[in-house]
């Protein structure tokens, strides 16, 4: 008997490793690591939703030119202090400053850049999301 | 396993005892199945509901439509319990499962109305509510957390589908954030911001065009001007389709309340008629419509939101005839 309870431990443990990791994290939470852990800070993550309530999507994809493509901005903090990307808003007048740098370096650390919940992060193997690449 | 198994030496008495077991089981069930409590209205509604009515499917009110299931309901619950367990128009006696019991569908329709914005019909009984007032009162009575709501076995079984516990979590337990950064526990919790938004079944659990023309919302078109207006465009493009699916009717009114015409023209979409070749399989990819639609806009799950204008139908396969 305990042969095949050690079998279905073996089956119980199959199952559970194949169930995809859940991150439960909100539709369009975009994850941006591209420079940020290498430099020591937690990756960045930008919440759509929380943006959308307050602006239309033109305002930072047309008038900022963020581009439609998570970590295809390049974004970095000189960028930022200098008043361009989130620094538009983000300098003490319209939204908060540089120096709350842990309310956007909030990200777990390890984390790749991606947009959370989207189709492809969820359809598609990482070798494949690169080949799709959604550039604008 | 099953090798061993049957090498085991049978008792003279095996084979009694395996009918004694069986016929136990074989009697108890019915009496059990008779006896088990009427299902809640999100197990019913699971099951046998959301086949149409999530999707809207034949004309059906969609869970989540206030407008839709307003109206109905106006009609008194009486008459729409009525409509659920007799059949009315296209929906089909019990949704077709004579099985389910009345009070289930009782339930499923309190369900649905409660999920569609009728606050009346509310998932907690007023006994509930009152216990937790007292427990409230009781000082020394220390109020437990927040129990996470109850879901169905359907939906906890498919992996791919996240519960309605999953939706919408605080930051410090969606997976992404670091729990451990102080700065983590004061942004927003998207709960909170929600609760008075438009709801959808799909994306973040809003319908953010709905959102936006109930004025439930009123995002800047400029970044620092509260007044700026945007340049809305009323033009339907009407986009014929091979395959079964109904013809999709793209509608720039909506795309220009929120977008600017740069934005898509002409790096995505080259503004001329049949200069665009899209498919499915592109949009999944996170191209054409899928830049926006799978990653913030509503996602490709919710297929008659674009194929919506019906294709004429032969008279053989209409609906009626059918039935």
């Amino acid at each position: 008997m305990p042969y095949s309870i050690r079998n279905n431990l073996i089956i119980l443990i199959i199952v559970v490793s194949a169930l995809p990791f859940t991150v439960r994290a909100e539709y369009g939470d975009v994850l941006m690591n591209n420079y940020s852990e290498e430099a020591g800070m937690r990756p960045v993550v930008f919440p759509h939703w929380f943006h959308r309530i307050r602006f239309r999507c033109k305002v930072c994809h047309a008038d900022l030119g963020f581009k439609f493509e998570a970590g295809g901005n390049k974004i970095n903090m000189l960028k930022i202090i200098d008043g361009e990307y989130c620094g538009a808003c983000h300098n003490g007048e319209v939204a908060w400053a540089v120096e709350s740098c842990d309310l956007c370096h909030s990200g777990k650390p390890g984390e790749p850049t991606q947009v959370h919940e989207s189709t492809t992060s969820k359809l598609l193997s990482e070798s494949n999301k690169k080949k799709a690449g959604s550039k604008q | 396993m099953k090798a061993q198994s049957f090498n085991l030496p049978r008792s003279p008495h095996y084979f009694s005892k395996l009918i004694a077991v069986s016929s136990l089981i074989f009697l108890t069930t019915p009496w059990l199945y008779a006896a088990s409590e009427a299902r809640s209205g999100i197990q019913i509604y699971d099951v046998y509901c959301a086949g149409c009515h999530a999707s809207g499917v034949l004309q059906s009110p969609k869970l989540g439509d206030k407008q839709d299931w307003g109206e109905r309901e106006k009609q008194g619950f009486e008459v729409l319990l009525t409509h659920a367990i007799k059949g009315y128009k296209n929906m089909p006696a019990k949704g077709g499962n004579p099985a389910i019991k009345d009070k289930e569908i009782e339930n499923a329709i309190k369900y649905i109305l409660a999920n569609s914005g009728l606050g009346q019909y509310g998932k907690k009984p007023t006994s509930n509510k009152t216990m937790s007032k007292a427990a409230e009162k009781n000082d020394s009575v220390k109020t437990k957390p927040a129990q996470k709501p109850k879901t169905s076995s359907v939906n906890s079984f498919n992996r791919l589908m996240k519960s309605s516990a999953e939706w919408n979590l605080p930051p410090a337990e969606d997976g992404i954030h670091d729990s451990e950064n102080g700065g983590t526990h004061m942004l927003q919790k998207p709960k909170e911001a929600f609760e008075s938004l438009s709801s959808s079944k799909s994306g973040n659990r809003v319908d953010w065009v709905k959102a936006l023309k109930n004025k439930e919302i009123s995002p800047r078109y400029d970044r620092l001007s509260d007044e700026v207006k945007p340049i809305v465009m009323d033009l339907n493009i009407i986009r014929e389709v091979k395959g079964s699916m109904p013809d999709v009717v793209y509608p720039h009114k909506q795309h220009t309340e929120w977008l600017d015409c740069s934005n898509c023209h002409p790096a995505l979409f080259i503004p001329q008629k049949g200069a665009n070749q899209i498919s499915m399989a592109s949009i999944i990819l996170g191209q054409k419509c899928g830049v926006c639609h799978g990653k913030v806009a509503f996602p490709v799950s919710e297929c008659r939101k674009c194929h919506s204008k019906q294709k004429p139908l032969k008279k053989a396969i209409t609906n009626k005839q059918a039935n």
